[in-house]
């Protein structure tokens, strides 16, 4: 027998368990080849052979499947044992008793890290109480979803007002006397903004083909931003770049090759964004580890395989105006101000500062305004930081577009919400809610990782994305596991999830009567909630 | 018409508008008595001519003058209409198998849920009308003829029936069926001449076969002839400027090309990533075999006692032995479990790692 004292790490320190059941298992070997964190292995037990007294002590051995005890290895309950037992011999069962956030730091002196979206979850969820009240009846004809026309389109880039948009009328002609900052009129929905690194090459490429799809044979002109971690030439050369938007984030990886690709492009990107900072992680910057760093990782990037860790902030800002001055006008000036730029930064306490500054860019030329709430996913974090930073997304967006709204300014700087969209199943609603609250559309991330397959929640299922051992294939640079993606189902996954976003928008447009936007149509919304109604302005109802 | 009792009623006495119940229910009292033959001078009172039968079988026949909305709405078969001038809203509205001309313009939602029945207009009709038009097999086929155009959003949620717009008089109109019609279109036929614009993506515009165009030169002659206009039959029966409209199938609706045929004929050639990675984008199975290994066995001649016990654990049957003891793992048979490296008492067998990255 093995001594076992009470210091050394034990299956109960685990966040799951291994449930085995030895009298329906084959020894088929189909749960450990498949298990890519190595948590589950064959293993040599003894069994008694017979219950006869002659027989006493006579043992057997036996093969049987067991749980690896270890902190590289631990079972991140993604149940892919399960799914490829044919006998439903095993499966991972959360451990509620698990010690393992304390032994995990006693033992390695590390800060816990991981992927996904804060576990916490004790903020609830504000989207979740407030419903869609105000129906169109008798006071005005409400519309049919599936068969009248919606223009689900808003503009993404600065909007003047009217008195500052120097239109002059000469001979009954419209003459344009300055040059009007770049506008595009997109769909309200933003994918991605995960970078090529973070996830693997298939799923971001499959992001990138359903983008195209969505457009070139759907008709919806949505856009997908590439997250920093370059972008391939060959992308930046096709006709397609048209529905990127290019990131910057503190890293600034790979824009050499995009700055190298300029004269070569058919094409202006839809646009750029300038990512100061992220809703899941606010205060930290990129963080992609090692294992991730394939070899085409540390090309595009310019990077050697090290764990790359992007500062916290872009190194040449100090202040709202010069990142005006000096970020926004490089970024403008890099597609000779066609391309309309955007910012992206956590959402916080301070954010409404932030808006109003830029509100007030006398240059015009910042063109978007990305809030990112604390329940957004990420590829890696301090759980720190993931779970107990941050601010949710529903009332400082609100906030922000009241702000814009006292000095007549809505609309003047497009707002895009994220952070933990469709967490609770309803990704319409949710946008639909943000928008009927003051965005001009919303973003998201995490979810297209779930409908391509990924198995992680925000129950501690998972949420291994950071190790590069993801059990889909998504959140890894590895072959064998990146190969399990298939590009061509996940892209049309993609395709149909957002079909039917598309269609489930329309079903709360057509009640209120709203054949475009609502932006900002707070009277649509209602509240059990007298604290959210008080907060956010809307109607209390009981 | 002989034998019918006739009787004339003016909707407006002495500066005295008859209100539209009043006026209705002594139509009523009228076709009680026996009444076929009505000539009503209206004053604009909703209804007229709806939902009345003699009892002896006899057609009614209603011939009217400034009518208000709904004229000829829920009118019965064996109802026959005839409005001078123009009509308001809802002419036809519910037809369930009158006929009915109108010798002048009509309002909106004209002929709108007509069932049944004729409803011929010598003139223009608005917005919306022929919506939600339907067809009952148990009764004839509605038919709605307009020597003009339409208004918008015309044949909205169509379902049933024929509409014929005949795109008369109609120089410099920009679309004969206005702007966003048949949107919701799913049943029936609308044949029209002249431009159209705007038109709902659920329906197809198609050319007339030899069954249209015998439908259109029979119906014709009688349309032209209810609203004495037999003088145009040869200009509107040149049918190069007709179409059909007729609604798509659910699948037709739906049909796209699927995302693996799009990557595959219009995305990047060999794929974004194409300067990096050789990719065939084929998908590895879970617990796959071959290049799909997390793990693969490495056997080591100098540990190995040749006990066999790696070759009867196998799962897969992938190991065997050769002549001179080379043990040897299929790379098509093994799945990397590492059993094998279990079960070898001497650790002949390692786990090497095949997980590598892309290069």
């Amino acid at each position: 027998m093995t001594k076992v004292t009470i210091n050394q790490l034990h299956k109960d320190d685990l966040p799951w368990i291994i449930e085995y059941d030895e009298s329906k298992c084959i020894k088929c070997g189909r749960c450990s080849a498949t298990c890519s964190f190595g948590a589950i292995k064959p293993a040599i037990e003894q069994r008694v052979k017979s219950g006869s007294i002659s027989e006493k002590n006579k043992l057997e051995k036996v093969i049987v499947i067991k749980q690896e005890i270890g902190f590289a290895n631990h079972c991140r309950g993604c149940g892919m044992c399960e799914r490829v037992c044919p006998n439903g011999a095993i499966r991972a069962v959360r451990n509620t008793d698990d010690r393992y956030s304390i032994r995990y730091r006693s033992e390695t002196a590390e800060s816990v890290k991981k992927g996904g979206r804060s576990n916490l979850n004790t903020e609830g969820r504000t989207l979740d109480k407030i419903k869609v009240g105000r129906i169109s009846q008798m006071t005005d004809p409400s519309l049919d979803a599936l068969r009248h026309t919606f223009e689900l389109k808003t503009p993404f880039g600065r909007v003047l007002s009217a008195d500052k948009l120097g239109l002059n009328n000469e001979n009954g002609k419209m003459i344009e006397t300055k040059t009007l900052p770049p506008n595009r009129w997109i769909y309200p929905i933003i994918m991605g903004d995960m970078s090529i690194g973070a996830v693997s090459w298939r799923m971001w490429e499959a992001m990138a083909i359903a983008t195209a799809y969505l457009n070139e044979v759907c008709g919806i002109p949505i856009r997908m931003c590439t997250g920093e971690g370059g972008i391939p030439s060959r992308l930046l050369k096709s006709k397609y770049v048209k529905y990127m938007i290019l990131q910057i984030a503190s890293g600034h990886f790979g824009w050499n090759r995009i700055i190298d690709a300029m004269p070569d492009m058919v094409e202006d990107p839809a646009g750029i964004l300038i990512k100061i900072g992220q809703g899941a992680k606010p205060g930290d910057g990129g963080m992609l580890m090692a294992n991730k760093v394939a070899k085409y990782v540390q090309e595009i990037r310019g990077v050697p395989k090290a764990d790359l860790l992007s500062p916290p902030t872009h190194q040449g800002l100090y202040s709202i105006e010069e990142s005006v001055q000096k970020m926004f006008l490089s970024m403008n000036a890099a597609f000779n101000f066609r391309v309309p730029v955007a910012i992206k930064v956590a959402a916080s306490v301070t954010s409404v500062s932030v808006y109003n500054n830029l509100l007030r860019d006398p240059y015009n030329i910042v063109g978007g305004f990305f809030l990112d709430g604390l329940a957004a996913g990420t590829g890696a974090a301090h759980e720190i930081s993931l779970n107990h930073t941050g601010h949710t997304i529903t009332s400082k967006l609100r906030d922000c577009y009241k702000a814009a709204v006292k000095q007549g300014r809505q609309g003047e700087i497009p707002i895009f919400a994220g952070g933990g969209l469709g967490q609770t199943g309803s990704f319409a609603a949710d946008a639909f809610k943000l928008i009927c609250l003051g965005a001009n559309g919303v973003f998201s991330g995490r979810l297209l990782l779930q409908i391509a397959g990924c198995v992680g929640n925000d129950t501690e299922r998972c949420n291994a994305c950071n190790t590069g051992l993801c059990p889909a294939g998504i959140a890894s640079q590895d072959v064998c596991l990146t190969k399990r993606l298939d590009i061509d189902k996940v892209a049309q996954n993609l395709v149909n999830y957002i079909l039917a976003t598309d269609l489930e928008l329309r079903k709360l447009m057509a009640p209120t009567g709203c054949s475009s936007l609502p932006i900002g149509r707070s009277d649509a919304l209602i509240t059990v909630d007298k604290n959210v109604a008080d907060r956010l302005d809307i109607q209390y109802v009981c | 018409m002989f034998n019918n009792k006739k009787i004339v009623i003016n909707g407006i006495k002495d500066n005295d508008r008859m209100s539209t119940q009043a006026l209705l229910q002594l139509i009523e009292e009228k076709v009680e008595e026996g009444y076929t033959d009505f000539e009503i001078n209206a004053c604009g009172q909703h209804d007229i001519g709806g939902s009345s039968w003699n009892k002896e079988g006899k057609e009614l026949n209603f011939r009217i003058t400034n009518p208000g909305q709904r004229v000829g709405g829920m009118a019965r078969k064996g109802t026959n209409i005839y409005v001078e001038g123009s009509v308001p809203a809802d002419v036809g509205w519910l037809n369930s198998g009158a006929n009915i001309i109108v010798n002048g313009d009509c309002g909106d939602t004209a002929a709108h849920c007509a069932a049944s029945g004729k409803i011929y207009v010598s003139g223009r009709v608005g917005t919306r009308s022929g919506a939600l038009m339907k067809y009952d097999p148990k009764f004839e086929t509605p038919e709605f003829w307009v020597l003009k155009n339409t208004g918008s959003f015309s044949f909205e949620f169509m379902g049933g029936g024929i509409a014929v717009i005949c795109g008369y008089d109609c120089a410099g109109i920009k679309s004969v069926l206005g702007n966003r019609s048949c949107v919701g279109m799913v049943g029936g036929t609308i044949y029209c001449r002249g431009p159209i614009q705007g038109i709902a993506k659920c329906v197809d515009v198609i050319d007339l076969n030899e069954n249209d165009k015998q439908f259109l030169t029979s119906g014709m002659k009688r349309f032209l002839s209810a609203i004495d206009k037999k003088g145009l039959a040869d200009t509107l029966l040149d049918f190069t400027e007709w179409h059909k409209i007729i609604p798509l199938s659910t699948e037709e609706k739906t049909k796209k090309i699927s995302v693996k045929d799009f990557r595959e004929t219009q995305w990047v050639e060999g794929g974004i990533f194409g300067d990096f990675i050789e990719d065939d984008m084929s998908v590895f199975e879970l617990a796959a075999t071959g290049k799909g290994r997390l793990k693969q066995p490495v056997w080591n001649k100098e540990q190995c006692i040749n006990c066999e016990l790696c070759i009867k654990n196998c799962p897969n049957d992938a190991i065997s032995k050769t002549e001179d003891n080379k043990y040897l793992s299929s790379d098509d048979k093994c799945i990397g479990c590492s059993i094998c490296a279990t079960v070898c008492p001497k650790n002949a067998w390692t786990m090497q790692n095949n997980k590598k990255e892309i290069s």
